[in-house]
């Protein structure tokens, strides 16, 4: 009787998570702690790291099923490897995108590519330190801080690599405001940092409306691999601007974008378990995708530095940052920094320039790379 | 021609795909230099457009 007893508690405990709870979940538990404590505490991007943080805490506890085959976080990252969810919220971006400021200020564009240099600073180390050219393309596209993007490119090229990828990746978008500034105060002066810039001219309805089309006839001709998601964004971004289906143009913005939301974070933080992330490849990619984010940012700053000696002093280096992508965070960092220097100085809506080629600068460089390694 | 699976081959994807996200980026800027000229020929009445359904 007691034997039996004492076999059916056993049994009972076995069952619970706590028999198969090892030292690896413990630290993985700290990191999904340490992002909520970063979004809750710290407010560094809440919307994403809520998500992520919470689902990587429950996906180290052995007992859940959530993260299981069947179980809906498990569902949730389906929607992800089978690139579903990237064009998706790329639909919802173009819908809450006002493109006025690149289409006013083409010059600026040029940024969008300059603050890529770090996607192949990362891509050369990554073959550096022995992951295949494909593993390397889509460790380098990290750089391109933009996560649907880096989904998207991932899948293509190593989809086994997705869980390390995408943290880094929104890990790194939600860190911006930690990582950017440090390097874009080391390489502009107190003056620069200070410049004014002029107001921009206005952008017509027709000319918002023809944009989206104009865009999305481009991306289709020159880029097909990365196609989707820049169609979808221009489909977005369509229902937006000419105003005649504002109810869709809401449902993508808000609804779409929200639930998509919540799916995406939630497949991402529950991709973390301890035995599959913890390793030396994991640490090695979250290296090269911090090395990426600082050279981007570098080359970026460095990129609109060369335009503002070429312009006469009329362009602030901080919107060089930008260009990396990683819309509206990054432009809202050039913002903040520039408002340090001069409180009256309003630089989001000319850093948002940048910030939205940034968005087809990466897009670029992960078609151009894909089609270079013979993916379709 | 494919590129080698080698640290010289990722140097080279590099400079491709860089040298020519500058080229796409540039024309794609070049085009919306042209976007003013659009208001010259087609107009669009905002008003119109919000009373449209």
């Amino acid at each position: 009787m007691i034997d039996n007893l004492s076999s059916l508690l056993w049994s009972l405990v076995d069952q619970t998570g706590l028999m198969h709870l090892y030292w690896g979940n413990l630290v993985m538990i700290a990191v999904g702690a340490i992002l909520l404590y970063l979004a809750l505490v710290k407010k560094y991007e809440p919307f994403l790291l809520v998500g992520i943080g919470f689902a990587c805490i429950v996906a180290n506890v052995p007992g859940s099923d959530l993260t299981k085959p069947g179980g809906l976080f498990f569902i949730a990252y389906q929607g992800v490897a089978e690139l579903i969810v990237p064009p998706l919220i790329f639909l919802g971006v173009g819908a809450m995108t006002d493109f006025g400021p690149m289409i006013a200020r083409p010059s600026l564009m040029i940024l969008g590519a300059a603050a890529h240099l770090g996607i192949f600073i990362a891509l050369i180390g990554a073959k550096m330190l022995g992951f295949t050219i494909a593993e390397a393309g889509a460790i380098g596209i990290i750089g391109g801080a933009d996560g649907p993007m880096a989904i998207f490119v991932t899948m293509k090229l190593a989809p086994h690599l997705l869980p390390q990828i995408s943290v880094a990746a929104y890990s790194y978008m939600a860190l911006m405001p930690l990582i950017q500034p440090p390097i874009m105060k080391l390489l502009t002066t107190k003056k620069e940092r200070a410049i004014v810039m002029e107001q921009t001219r206005y952008v017509s309805r027709a000319e918002r409306v023809i944009f989206p089309v104009v865009i999305a006839i481009i991306v289709n001709l020159l880029l097909p691999p990365v196609a989707p998601l820049i169609t979808m964004m221009m489909l977005g971004n369509l229902f937006r601007e000419c105003l005649i289906v504002d109810r869709l143009a809401n449902t993508a913005a808000n609804e779409i974008m929200n639930i998509i939301t919540i799916v995406l974070t939630v497949a991402i933080g529950s991709t973390m378990e301890a035995q599959r992330f913890l390793t030396l490849q994991t640490l090695e990619i979250i290296v090269l995708g911090l090395v990426a984010f600082m050279g981007g940012t570098a080359s970026g700053v460095i990129g609109a530095k060369i335009m503002n000696w070429f312009s006469g002093g009329k362009i602030n280096p901080l919107i060089g940052s930008a260009g990396i992508a990683s819309v509206p965070i990054a432009a809202r960092v050039s913002h903040m920094v520039a408002l340090k220097e001069n409180p009256y100085n309003f630089l989001i809506m000319h850093a948002m320039g940048p910030n939205l080629a940034g968005v087809f600068g990466t897009a670029i460089s992960g078609g151009i790379m894909l089609a270079l390694l013979g993916v379709k | 021609m494919t590129i080698p699976d080698t640290v010289q081959g990722s140097i080279l994807l590099s400079a491709i795909d860089f040298f020519l996200s500058f080229l796409i980026i540039w024309g794609i800027g070049l085009i919306l230099y042209l976007f003013p000229y659009i208001n010259k020929f087609f107009t669009l009445d905002e008003n119109k457009l919000k009373s449209g359904h």
